[in-house]
């Protein structure tokens, strides 16, 4: 270890204040050129201060124990160089002599502060080991693919384990059309950029990125080795987010990495709510009620007159659940326990209803009534209310475990399918307007669904007649509704039968991903 | 021409900040401690916050976090300075959701450009 007392640095500095004194009362200069260097000259001052101290405590320049003392001579030089910086940037410099002495204080600045730097880089490889327990908790909350290019294949392995260590997925490229290929086939969250390569300059790669209407939001970090600080600087400027100065300081990594993920996620976030989608969701929302799936909604959007909802009849297949013996069950338990019990169990249905792309067209106490058709109709319909209503029953298992819990009854639920045509609209006078659909349809689904027993489902042939799905069914049973002339045809859906249709994705939603989504 | 609120309380730092900015041809505005920055935000917003980080009264990580709280200032780009070259200080920064970092003795040119993409990042 080097013993620097600050005796030489000190004497070089006050001999460079000196000079700055002489040229302020010699020279005739200009008001804001006397205004500076007087500022300069203060500046000079006080770091001649700060290292006149340090030279009577005895403490070398390279080994300040002290965070504060350390502090406080970085800002001294730091300002003395700013100010030095500042004069030399001024235009029209009246003397060679003035530029020169300029350059001695910048160059002194430099190495004083590379020979303070050396406690820092001394000190900082010591936190790096007992931080890194501190790091790994805070990156649980991050997730991201990070991409690396670079052509050296120690740096690329260095990296990669650093920042496997963080959770964070990696990809590591050694050319750029290795590079290029990965961000075509994948979701790239953030990207590691060496700006030296054989092939092709970093530069290079960046300008691509940046050209590109698809990865131009993926955040990128410059690698660089200590020289080149004007390439970053044209880095940063041509776009990149960050940089890293080799040899990588793990802590730092990190902190860039987050910074990173971060900036992504803004992006992200910032594209989704000025989406016109965004915008008119809430919209949609107030038009709607609370619940109709994002694709229903986008899919709306995408029709210019999709919005034209004065009245059209439509063929809709009307999903009907209530849950069995509600009233008894309502009567029995305090007001409280009733609407928790309804939360619990509408809350899960609505989700899986919008999982199916279905509308949850209202809640009338304990009854759903949702529609798959309206406002937009698709060739599905009919399979995914089947569908729907399935994945429905089966997640009760999982409502009633939940209601136990909580000292709540578990509960049965009976649903009703049955598709028809529908007038579907705005219903409702200026000032309250709600979209929903009335026909006879509707009070013909009611009917099914009061036929249900616990846990069934009853679909109407009608339903059965647009539906393609390998069902297995169970009962079948003629209705004569009240005030409906014609006999309606139901039948009991127990299942899917995916064994039959391996291939089948037409509109049956695997239950792995409606269990997700709920 | 934008405008940078400069937040620092050492007299001759700010002094030489402002005056290397405004050649720049920045309009600068400065404050000498977090509280005095939080009230020169909220009566007139600046386009973007250069914040040294030891602050009297409100440091500069309480006084960004402050800033990220607050929806009309959440976006508002703000570049920590300070003496510190420590990485834990860089990432403390970065944290409490400062936008950018730079150390005294600090690197004009670099900062600029780092400026310059935060204000071209906002418009």
């Amino acid at each position: 270890m080097s013993n620097v007392v600050p005796t030489r640095e000190l004497v070089r500095l006050q001999g460079l204040q000196v000079k700055v004194g002489q040229m302020l009362v010699k020279n005739k200069l200009s008001d804001s050129l006397k205004d500076d260097l007087t500022r300069l000259y203060e500046a000079l001052e006080l770091s001649v201060s700060k290292l006149d101290k340090l030279n009577l405590q005895g403490i070398p320049l390279d080994s300040i124990d002290s965070p504060e003392i350390r502090h406080d001579i970085r800002n001294a030089i730091g300002i003395t160089k700013g100010y030095a910086e500042l004069i030399k940037d001024t235009e029209d410099l009246p003397s060679a002599a003035l530029s020169n002495l300029l350059d001695k204080i910048m160059l002194w600045s430099a190495k004083t502060i590379s020979t303070l730097e050396r406690t820092t880089r001394r000190k900082q490889n010591d936190t790096t080991l007992f931080s890194l327990d501190a790091l790994k908790e805070q990156t649980d909350s991050y997730q991201g693919h990070i991409l690396i290019l670079d052509d050296e294949p120690a740096n690329r392995e260095l990296l990669s384990r650093h920042i496997q260590q963080l959770g964070l997925e990696t990809f590591a490229c050694a050319t750029a059309e290795e590079a290029y290929e990965v961000l075509r086939s994948n979701d790239i969250d953030l990207i590691l950029l060496d700006l030296v390569m054989p092939d092709v300059s970093g530069h290079q790669v960046l300008a691509e990125l940046k050209a590109s209407q698809l990865w131009r939001a993926i955040p990128v970090i410059v690698i660089s080795g200590m020289s080149d600080q004007n390439e970053v600087i044209r880095c940063i400027q041509a776009g990149a987010d960050d940089y890293l100065q080799k040899p990588f300081n793990r802590i730092l990594l990190q902190a860039r990495l987050h910074a990173g993920l971060n900036r992504k996620r803004w992006v992200d976030k910032e594209r989704d709510l000025s989406n016109e989608l965004e915008r008119s969701h809430r919209f949609i929302k107030n038009t709607f009620g609370r619940y109709l799936s994002t694709e229903v909604v986008s899919s709306l959007l995408d029709k210019p007159d999709g919005l034209d909802m004065g009245g059209q009849l439509q063929t809709v297949s009307i999903l009907m659940a209530d849950i069995r013996g509600f009233t008894t069950i309502s009567e029995s338990l305090p007001p409280q326990k009733v609407v928790r019990l309804l939360n619990n169990y509408l809350g899960t249905m609505a989700e899986i209803i919008m999982a199916h792309n279905g509308t949850v067209d209202e809640f009338i106490g304990d009854a759903i009534l949702a529609l798959f058709g309206a406002p937009v109709a698709k060739a599905d319909d009919s399979n995914r209310a089947v569908a729907c209503a399935l994945a429905m029953q089966a997640e009760m298992e999982a409502v009633n475990q939940r209601n136990i819990a909580q000292g709540l009854p578990s509960i049965n639920i009976g649903i009703g399918i049955n598709t028809g045509e529908v007038i579907a609209g705005n219903i409702g006078s200026m000032k309250r307007a709600k979209y929903g659909v009335v026909g006879h349809a509707v009070n013909v689904t009611s009917r099914i669904e009061d036929q249900t027993g616990p846990g069934e489902i009853l679909v109407a042939q009608s339903t059965l007649d647009h539906c393609n799905l390998p069902l297995t069914l169970g009962r079948q049973l003629d209705l004569q509704p009240k005030g409906v002339k014609e006999t309606i045809s139901v039948t009991e859906v127990t299942a899917i039968d995916n064994r039959e249709q391996p291939g089948n994705d037409d509109g049956a939603i695997d239950d792995g991903a409606i269990k997700a989504s709920s | 021409m934008s405008r940078i609120l400069l937040v620092e309380d050492n007299e001759m730092n700010r002094d030489m900040l402002t005056r290397r900015l405004e050649r720049k041809g920045f309009e600068i505005e400065s404050a000498g401690d977090g509280e005095e920055a939080l009230q020169k935000i909220a009566s007139a917003m600046p386009d973007l916050v250069l914040m040294d980080m030891n602050l009297p009264i409100r440091n500069g990580w309480s006084t960004c976090r402050e800033l990220r709280a607050n929806p009309d200032t959440e976006r508002l780009p703000v570049i920590a300075l300070t003496a510190h070259a420590m990485a834990e200080d860089e990432q403390k920064a970065l944290a409490a959701g400062c936008n950018d970092y730079t150390t005294k003795p600090i690197d004009f040119p670099l900062l600029l450009a780092k400026i310059n993409k935060l204000l071209e990042s906002e418009s």
